[in-house]
């Protein structure tokens, strides 16, 4: 059974952990104090705690104002709300002049939607987010990454994106290895058959998938694309030579995240035999995280069915 | 303050000349806006603002968001003669390697506190500029020009009410109500009018001036400094293309180059140089 952490707890202990020891800090809500947990910091930082009410795009253009005078505003809400309603926002007050204003977006992915439905399910957020230059995006794959996510965010100077969850995010079994901004991880190394690329909440089924493939005799690499922007090019190309194979598992549209990534770097440098898993373009419906993820095809045996259809065409 | 007036009018032609030379030249801009706020921005930049060419960072300064972008040449022009860089940059308007954008770049062009260009969101980022002034410990002033067009924006309303909620006082909203938009009168386009009701309600602190007319100008601006505890709206009524009488109600110098013929013709209303 796996273990649930909060990854919107894990943001604002963080974040208070952060301004704690920088007085820049500054946490901008709309409406949204209560979706991530920003009570304590309102309560200990009343001063810097600014709730503009529900209105993204105010919220985005005021932390850019902030950061234009020096301060690091947070802006945390609803993931598509931030990256769909304040889009422009974003794209020409915040990353085109290169202010430091971090954004913070819950509810990424279907699996974290909370049984809203399509309105509060968000995955076009890291598409939309990675076709506008200057960002640097993250998809932490449980609270421990947050945190670490959070951290390496406030040292680098720009904008940039963390993606956390409903609340009830799974936590990645029995691993905790070091997190290092814009550098993929290697979360399993059964072999070089070919390399799973995963990131966010579903790196568990990644890793359920590359034990049973083990079983079968495919071995597999599982390799956690924490940093989807800057792409650590090097390292994916890297495996890619090595396995001849992959396969990629993202809880977002297979349109424009993690898939598109990885497949454009392959296809430049090192072409290989790719599947894409994901929200297969299609508006989901409610549900439960698990029963959503399979029934949209995220689940260990499209991963398994996946990655033995990759390995054959590379053996043609 | 009959003189100071007179050196402003003298300035504004000045600025008046330098945005028809400049649109001339580079072969392309927008006219008729910077026309419009050439006054308001005459006086915040060489009457009303605290800064320094030689410093354009100084962190206690004064900040001016130009929210309507398209009128950026009255800003080139007032911020060249105000020196923060020279005025043989002004031809180079829009050209592949110049500083001064097709809109405003804070990070290309020494003076610019705020990119802007896309129409609506200047009052919002001010707003942001005048919070993290109280976080800062500075007491510097936030002047935003907007269009009167530019109201439509929902994202305005969403700054109007922010900006009552924190009590926003060192915010100062210029509406440049020129009355036209690109594509006809803002009264034909939108459902927009009356402007003044909608601010005061939202607790604003409201203002209404002839736009081009420095007595009442500078007093607007001092009592809206002098208001510190809500924002500060002032509308100042304006005339699309003023300065230029064949400019005037013809919306199509919202984008539009003088031809040579027609630009001697206005630098002869000016007084300025026929080049």
């Amino acid at each position: 059974m796996t273990a649930l952490g909060n990854t919107r707890l894990a943001f604002i202990e963080t974040l208070i952990e952060l301004a704690e020891q920088d007085p820049k800090t500054v946490l901008v809500c709309a409406d949204s104090v209560l979706v991530v947990k920003g009570r304590q910091f309102a309560q200990k930082y009343p001063d810097r705690f600014i709730d503009v009410g529900i209105a993204e795009q105010n919220a985005v253009n005021c932390a850019a104002g902030m950061a234009a005078c020096g301060l690091i505003p947070y802006v945390a809400t609803y993931a598509g709300f931030l990256t769909m309603r304040a889009c422009e926002q974003i794209r020409t007050f915040v990353a085109y002049p290169g202010l430091n204003v971090k954004l913070i977006g819950a509810n990424g992915g279907i699996s974290a939607g909370e049984r809203e439905g399509v309105t509060h399910q968000f995955f076009e957020d890291l598409g939309i987010l990675r076709a506008i230059p200057g960002i640097t995006i993250v998809v932490p794959a449980d609270d421990t990454q947050v945190r670490l996510a959070a951290r390496a965010i406030h040292k680098i100077h720009g904008p940039a994106y963390v993606r956390i969850g409903s609340g009830r995010d799974p936590r990645v079994d029995g691993r905790e290895i070091p997190f290092e901004l814009g550098k993929i991880r290697i979360l399993a190394e059964h072999g070089k058959d070919l390399t799973l690329f995963t990131n966010g909440f579903v790196v568990n089924r990644a890793l359920k998938a590359a034990e049973r493939l083990a079983q079968e005799g495919i071995r597999a690499v599982v390799a956690d694309v924490h940093t989807l922007k800057p792409l650590d090019k090097e390292g994916i190309i890297t495996l890619l030579k090595q396995t001849g194979a992959a396969v990629t598992i993202e809880d977002h549209n297979i349109i424009g995240g993690l898939g598109s990534a990885i497949a454009e770097c392959s296809v430049e440098d090192c072409p290989v035999p790719i599947q894409r898993i994901g929200l297969p373009d299609c508006f989901p419906r409610s549900g439960l995280p698990d029963p959503l993820l399979d029934y949209y095809h995220i689940g260990i045996n499209d991963i398994v069915e996946a990655a033995r259809a990759v390995v054959r065409k590379k053996k043609i | 303050m009959q003189n100071r007036i007179k050196e402003l009018e003298e300035i504004a032609r000045q600025i008046r000349i330098d945005i028809l030379t400049m649109i001339y030249k580079a072969g392309d801009g927008h006219p008729g806006a910077s026309l419009s706020v050439t006054d308001l921005l005459t006086a915040l930049y060489f009457e009303v603002m605290n800064i320094d060419p030689a410093n354009p960072q100084k962190p206690d300064r004064d900040r001016f968001i130009l929210s309507k972008g398209h009128a950026c040449p009255a800003l080139y022009a007032a911020l060249a003669r105000r020196g923060f860089f020279s005025r043989d940059e002004l031809p180079r308007l829009r050209s592949l390697d110049s500083m001064l954008q097709g809109h405003p770049d804070m990070n290309k062009t020494p003076g610019i506190d705020s990119t802007s260009g896309s129409l609506g969101n200047g009052i919002s980022i001010g707003l942001g500029m005048v919070l993290a002034a109280r976080l800062t410990g500075y007491d510097y002033y936030t002047y935003v020009i907007t269009g009167d067009g530019e109201l439509q924006e929902g994202v305005v309303w969403e700054a109007a009410t922010a900006a009552a909620k924190y009590k926003a006082g060192r915010l100062i909203v210029l509406v440049d109500n020129n009355g036209l938009q690109s594509s006809g009168p803002v009264e034909e386009v939108s459902g927009l009018y009356p402007i003044l009701p909608k601010w005061e309600a939202f607790g604003w602190h409201c203002q209404e001036i002839d736009g081009h007319r420095f007595e009442q100008i500078l007093p607007a601006l001092q009592k809206a400094r002098d208001c510190t505890d809500r924002p500060s709206l002032i509308l100042a009524h304006t005339v699309k293309g003023q300065g230029v009488p064949f400019m005037i109600g013809d919306n199509s110098w919202h984008k539009r180059v003088p031809t040579t013929e027609e630009y001697q013709q206005a630098m002869h209303i000016l007084g300025g140089p026929c080049s």
